[in-house]
C-alpha cells in the first residue's frame, strides 16, 4: 500500500512535524492542535514508536505548549492503538506532572485519569500504580502535589486488595506531606476519596486523616478539609456516629481564626445541613449559622446571606422567625452593601414558607428597608425578587405598602433599576385596575418615553403595549395614542422618533378604524420629515401596519394610501430611505 | 508560512463579493462578540476601503449625530452605549477613533464598527485615532489579540491596511469640528486639514500626527507635549481656530475624564471618553453627546456594562495601584 501517492500524503505532515519544532510559539501551539490529525496519518504503529518518543523529549517547552500537550495526549488513546497501547501515553504524561507550572500539571492529572480508565488491571499494577507511586515519593514536590489527583481513578479502577491497601498507605503519607502544597490537593482529593472506601475504611483510616489535615497549622489546608467533612457525614450516615466523630471539628470550624476557613463553611453551610439531616441541624447547625451571620467579615456575612433561603428550608417556621429572622433584621442596616446586595437577592425566598401574615408582619418591612437603600444594586436585587413575595401576600398588600417606594424608584438616577420597575409595571397594572392606575402611575408611565436612555424609552414603549393589552383599545386610544402621537410635533427628532416606535409596536394591538383616523394622519406628516432616520422608521411602520388593516377586510386604505407614500420614499435622496422603503414595498406585495 | 487549509480559499478566484446580506450576518454575529472568519476580515476590509477612500479628511455630517469618544477594546461598554444612545441604524453616530488596543475585545469592537460603516455609510462616521496604527497597536494589544484569536498576524494587517484610509476629522452642520487628539500649530484652517494626504501610517510628526495626539492644555499658547507627539495647545489657539473657521465648538476625544466628559477653553473645547471603567479599573464614567437637528447638545452619562460570571469583588482595588 505504500505508494508514491502516499509519501506524497505525508508531505503536509511533515510540515506539520517541522512546525513542532518551529522557533515561534504560535506555530508550536497551532501544530499541537493538529496532533491528531498527525497521529492519523502516521497510524497506530508510528504514533507510537516515533512520535510519542519525540513528544516526550520535547518537554522542555514553553508552558503555553506543554499545556496544550498535556491536553491532546488525554485523547489519544484511540491513536495509539487502542486500550491495549494505552500505557504508552503515560511516559509523557508523567514527565508534565512533574513540570513547575500549574496549569501544565492539572492538565497532565486530568490527562492521566482519562487514560486511567481504559487501562486493564494488568496495565494498571504494571504501569500507572508505580507511576503513582514515583511521583507520590518524588523529591520535588510538584511532582508530589499532582500525584494526589491521581488516586480516586487508579483506586477506583484497581480491583487488587493489596492494591488498594497500598495506594490508601501512600495517600495517607500525602496528606501528611510537609509540603502544605501537597497537602492542599490531599485534602481536596480525600474528600473524593472517601466515598471510594468502606464505611470501616472511613472510620478507621480517613477520620483520623480529616482530624489532622482540618488542625493544619495552614488555614488554606483547613478550609479545604471543611469537604472532608461533609463527604465523611455522607458516609457515615447515622446521626450518632456523625455526633461522635464530626461534632467537634464542625465547631472548631466556626470559631476558626482565619475568615477565609469561616468563610468557607459560610459559603457550603446549606450542603453541610443537608447531610448531616434534620436532628443534627436543630440541635447543632442553628446556633453557628447565627454566628456566621453576625461574623466580624463581611465576605462571611455575604457568603451565609447566600444560604439563608436553602437553610431555612430545612428549619420549622417557629425557629426561622425566633432564630433567624431577628439576625436578618439587623443585617438590613449591615455597613457593608454587598452584605446587603446579599440579602436583598436572597431574602424575598423566605415569603412562601413564612405564609402571607409573618411575611408581612417581618419581610415587608425589611423589604422597604432596601428599597430606601443607597446602593443601586440592593434595590435591583429587591426589585427583582418582588414576584416571589408577590405570590405569597397578594400585588394588592404588596402595591399598598410598595407603591410610594416604586414610585420613587421610578426616578432612580440608575437606569437598570428605572428598567427593573417598568417591567414590573403590567403586573401592577393588572392588579391595581384602571381607575388607580390612571390616577397613581399614568403619568408615570409617559414620563418614560422622554428618557434620556434609549433603552428605557423602548421599554416604556413596550410597557405600553403590555397596558393596552390589559386595559383594552379603548383606554389605549383615550389615554396614551393621543399622548404619544403629540409627540410627532416635537423639535427634537428623538421624540418623533418614540413616535413612530410606539405606533410600531402598539399597532399589532389596534383595529383598522383607530390606524385610519388616529396613526395614518400621523404617519403621513412625519413621511416628509426633514430627518432621513425618521422617514426609514416611517416605512418600517407602514409594514406593521398591513397585516393589521388586512384583518380589518378592508385594504383599499392600504392601497390608496399607504403604497403612493411608500413609493415616494422609495425615490428619497437617501439611500437607507430607499431601502426600507422598498423592503416594505417587497414585503406587502408577497 | 503555516499550511492552512482555510488559507486556501485565497488561491480561488475573487468571486466573493459580499451582500448586503451578509453584511447584515457578520453584524448579527459581532454583535454576540463572536469574531468573523479571516476570510469574512479581508472582504470586509476590502469593501470597507472603497467606502473609506471616498470620504473626505473632514467628513462633512448631518444632524442629528451621537459623537463618541474612546472605546478601546470594551465590547461590552459598547454594548452598553448602544443601549444608552440607541441602536444603528436607527440613530447617527460619530466615532473619534481609538477602536482597539488596551480592551479584551479589539477585534470584535473594530469589526462590528467597520462593518456598521460598510453597511450604513450615511448613518455612521468612524475617525482615525491615534492608535488605529501600525506602531502603536503592536504596543498596546490589538496585534497580540489578533495572533492569540486568529493564529497568525493576516488580520491585524487587514485592519492596519484600512486603518489609513480612515478620515481624519469631520465637521458636524459646519458648526461643530470633531477629531481624535486635537490641533496643530502648521495647521489654522479646515481647508488646510482637506489637503493633507491622510492614507499612509500615523506619521511621527507633522500635521497628522499633530490632529491625532495633540491635547488642550490650561498654559496659553503651543506648549511640547508629555506624550511624545503632538502639542498642547491653550485656550487662546482653540478661540482663534474656532472663530477663524466659523466653529461654534471643537469636540475631540484622546484623554481620560473621569465624568465621561470634560469643557475646556471656555466652552471652546469639549473632551469625550466612552469607556467606563477605563482598563478594567479606572473607575471613570463614560459619556455620549447627543447634537439633535436643533443643535442642541445633551451628554448622557453610563457606567460599565454588568457582566455576567463575573465574581463579584467586595475588596476595590486601592487607589495607589492604578
Amino acid at each position: 500500500m505504500q505508494t508514491e501517492n502516499q509519501v506524497n500524503d505525508l508531505y503536509p505532515i511533515a510540515v506539520l512535524i517541522d512546525e513542532l519544532k518551529h522557533d515561534e510559539i504560535t506555530y508550536r501551539l497551532n501544530a499541537l492542535e493538529r496532533l491528531s490529525t498527525i497521529a492519523l496519518a502516521l497510524g497506530p504503529e508510528r504514533t507510537r514508536d516515533e512520535l510519542i518518543p519525540f513528544l516526550d523529549e520535547s518537554i522542555d517547552d514553553e508552558d503555553e505548549v506543554l499545556s496544550a500537550l498535556a491536553d491532546q495526549l488525554g485523547n489519544f488513546v484511540d491513536y495509539v492503538g487502542g486500550p491495549e497501547y494505552a500505557h504508552v501515553l503515560l511516559s509523557p504524561l508523567e514527565n508534565l506532572a512533574a513540570t513547575e507550572e500549574t496549569v501544565v500539571r492539572d492538565k497532565a492529572v486530568d490527562s492521566l485519569n482519562k487514560v486511567c480508565i481504559c487501562l486493564s488491571q494488568e496495565q494498571l499494577e504494571q504501569y500507572f500504580v508505580p507511576l503513582v507511586q514515583r511521583l507520590s515519593t518524588a523529591e520535588w514536590f510538584t511532582s508530589r502535589a499532582s500525584s494526589a489527583g491521581l488516586y480516586c481513578a487508579a483506586y477506583s479502577q484497581s480491583e487488587n486488595p493489596a492494591v488498594k491497601v497500598s495506594l490508601r498507605q501512600s495517600f495517607s503519607h500525602l496528606c501528611h506531606d510537609e509540603a502544605p502544597m501537597v497537602r492542599r490537593p490531599a485534602a481536596t482529593n480525600c474528600a473524593k476519596f472517601v466515598f471510594l472506601v468502606t464505611k470501616q475504611e472511613a472510620i478507621d483510616e480517613f477520620i483520623p486523616l480529616f482530624n489532622s489535615l482540618s488542625n493544619d497549622d495552614q488555614d488554606s489546608v483547613r478550609l479545604l478539609s471543611f469537604d472532608i467533612m461533609v463527604s465523611l457525614a455522607e458516609v457515615l450516615k447515622s446521626d450518632s456516629e456523625i455526633r461522635h466523630y464530626l461534632l467537634q471539628p464542625l465547631r472548631s470550624f466556626v470559631s476558626d481564626s482565619s475568615w477565609r476557613t469561616r468563610y468557607m463553611v459560610a459559603a457550603n453551610f446549606v450542603k453541610l445541613a443537608k447531610v448531616v439531616g434534620p436532628s443534627l441541624i436543630k440541635d447543632e447547625l442553628i446556633k453557628p449559622f447565627v454566628l456566621l451571620m453576625k461574623d466580624t467579615e463581611q465576605e462571611v456575612r455575604r457568603a451565609i446571606a447566600t444560604q439563608i433561603p436553602g437553610f431555612c428550608e430545612l428549619l420549622d417556621k417557629r425557629i426561622v422567625l425566633e432564630e433567624i429572622i431577628p439576625v436578618i433584621q439587623e443585617l438590613i442596616n449591615d455597613p457593608a452593601q454587598h452584605v446587603r446586595a446579599a440579602l436583598g437577592m436572597n431574602i424575598g425566598a423566605l415569603a412562601p414558607q413564612l405564609g402571607k401574615e409573618k411575611t408581612t408582619e417581618y419581610l415587608l418591612p425589611m423589604f422597604l428597608e432596601l428599597l430606601k437603600d443607597e446602593n443601586p444594586e440592593v434595590r435591583l436585587n429587591i426589585i427583582s425578587k418582588l414576584e416571589v413575595v408577590n405570590k405569597v401576600v397578594g400585588i394588592e398588600l404588596l402595591s399598598q405598602s410598595l407603591l410610594p417606594a416604586i414610585v420613587t424608584l421610578a426616578e432612580d438616577k440608575q437606569w437598570r433599576v428605572r428598567l427593573a420597575i417598568i417591567d414590573y409595571i403590567p403586573l401592577l397594572a393588572q392588579q391595581l385596575g384602571v381607575e388607580f392606575f390612571n390616577e397613581k402611575m399614568g403619568n408615570l408611565c409617559m414620563s418614560w418615553l422622554e428618557d434620556h436612555v434609549y433603552s428605557i424609552r423602548e421599554a416604556a414603549i413596550k410597557n405600553l403595549r403590555k397596558l393596552t393589552e390589559i386595559f383594552g383599545l379603548e383606554w389605549a386610544t383615550e389615554t396614551i395614542i393621543p399622548k404619544f402621537l403629540a409627540m410627532r410635533s416635537h423639535p427634537n427628532y428623538l421624540y418623533r422618533m418614540t413616535t413612530i416606535f410606539a405606533i410600531s409596536e402598539i399597532a399589532p394591538a389596534l383595529n383598522a378604524e383607530v390606524i385610519e383616523k388616529q396613526i395614518l394622519p400621523t404617519l403621513e406628516q412625519l413621511v416628509n420629515d426633514p430627518i432621513p432616520n425618521i422617514r426609514f422608521n416611517v416605512a418600517k411602520a407602514f409594514e406593521v401596519l398591513k397585516p393589521v388593516l388586512a384583518a380589518g377586510g378592508d385594504s383599499t386604505v392600504y392601497e390608496q394610501q399607504i403604497i403612493p407614500l411608500l413609493e415616494q420614499l422609495t425615490k428619497d435622496n437617501d439611500p437607507d430611505v430607499q431601502y426600507f422603503a422598498t423592503q416594505a414595498l417587497e414585503q406587502t406585495n408577497d | 508560512m503555516s499550511i492552512d487549509p482555510a488559507n486556501d480559499s485565497k488561491l480561488a478566484p475573487e468571486a466573493n463579493d459580499a451582500t448586503l446580506g451578509d453584511v447584515d450576518r457578520w453584524i448579527e454575529q459581532l454583535k454576540k462578540c463572536e469574531p468573523l472568519s479571516e476570510a469574512d476580515v479581508e472582504m470586509l476590509c476590502d469593501k470597507a476601503r472603497e467606502v473609506l477612500c471616498q470620504e473626505n479628511n473632514v467628513q462633512p455630517v448631518r444632524n442629528p449625530v451621537t459623537v463618541c469618544g474612546d472605546i478601546h477594546g470594551q465590547f461590552h461598554d459598547l454594548m452598553e452605549l448602544f443601549k444608552i444612545g440607541g441602536d444603528v441604524p436607527d440613530m447617527n453616530y460619530l466615532f473619534m477613533g481609538d477602536y482597539v488596543d488596551r480592551g479584551y475585545h479589539s477585534v470584535e469592537t473594530v469589526s462590528l464598527l467597520v462593518a456598521m460603516k460598510l453597511r450604513y455609510p450615511n448613518r455612521i462616521t468612524i475617525l482615525r485615532g491615534n492608535h488605529e496604527s501600525r506602531q502603536i497597536t503592536q504596543v498596546y494589544g490589538f496585534y497580540d489579540e489578533c495572533l492569540r484569536k486568529y493564529g497568525s498576524a493576516n488580520v491585524w494587517k487587514h485592519f492596519t491596511n484600512l486603518f489609513d484610509y480612515f478620515p481624519l476629522t469631520a465637521l458636524i452642520e459646519d458648526r461643530i469640528f470633531c477629531l481624535h487628539g486635537g490641533l496643530s500649530p502648521s495647521i489654522d484652517s479646515l481647508d488646510h486639514v482637506r489637503t493633507l494626504d491622510r492614507v499612509q501610517e500615523v506619521p511621527h510628526e507633522g500635521p497628522m500626527c499633530d490632529l491625532l495626539w495633540s491635547d488642550p492644555d490650561d498654559r496659553c499658547g503651543w506648549g511640547i507635549s508629555p506624550r511624545g507627539a503632538g502639542y498642547t495647545f491653550g485656550q487662546d489657539i482653540s478661540e482663534t481656530f474656532n472663530h477663524a473657521n466659523g466653529l461654534s465648538l471643537t469636540a475631540r476625544a484622546h484623554q481620560l475624564v473621569m465624568e465621561g466628559f470634560n469643557w475646556a477653553h471656555d466652552g471652546d473645547v469639549v473632551t469625550i471618553f466612552s469607556a467606563p471603567n477605563y482598563c478594567y479599573r479606572c473607575g471613570n464614567q463614560a459619556a455620549i453627546l447627543e447634537v439633535d437637528d436643533t443643535m442642541n447638545q445633551v451628554f448622557l452619562q453610563f457606567d460599565p456594562a454588568p457582566r455576567e460570571g463575573e465574581p463579584v469583588i467586595a475588596r476595590r482595588t486601592p487607589d495607589y495601584f492604578l
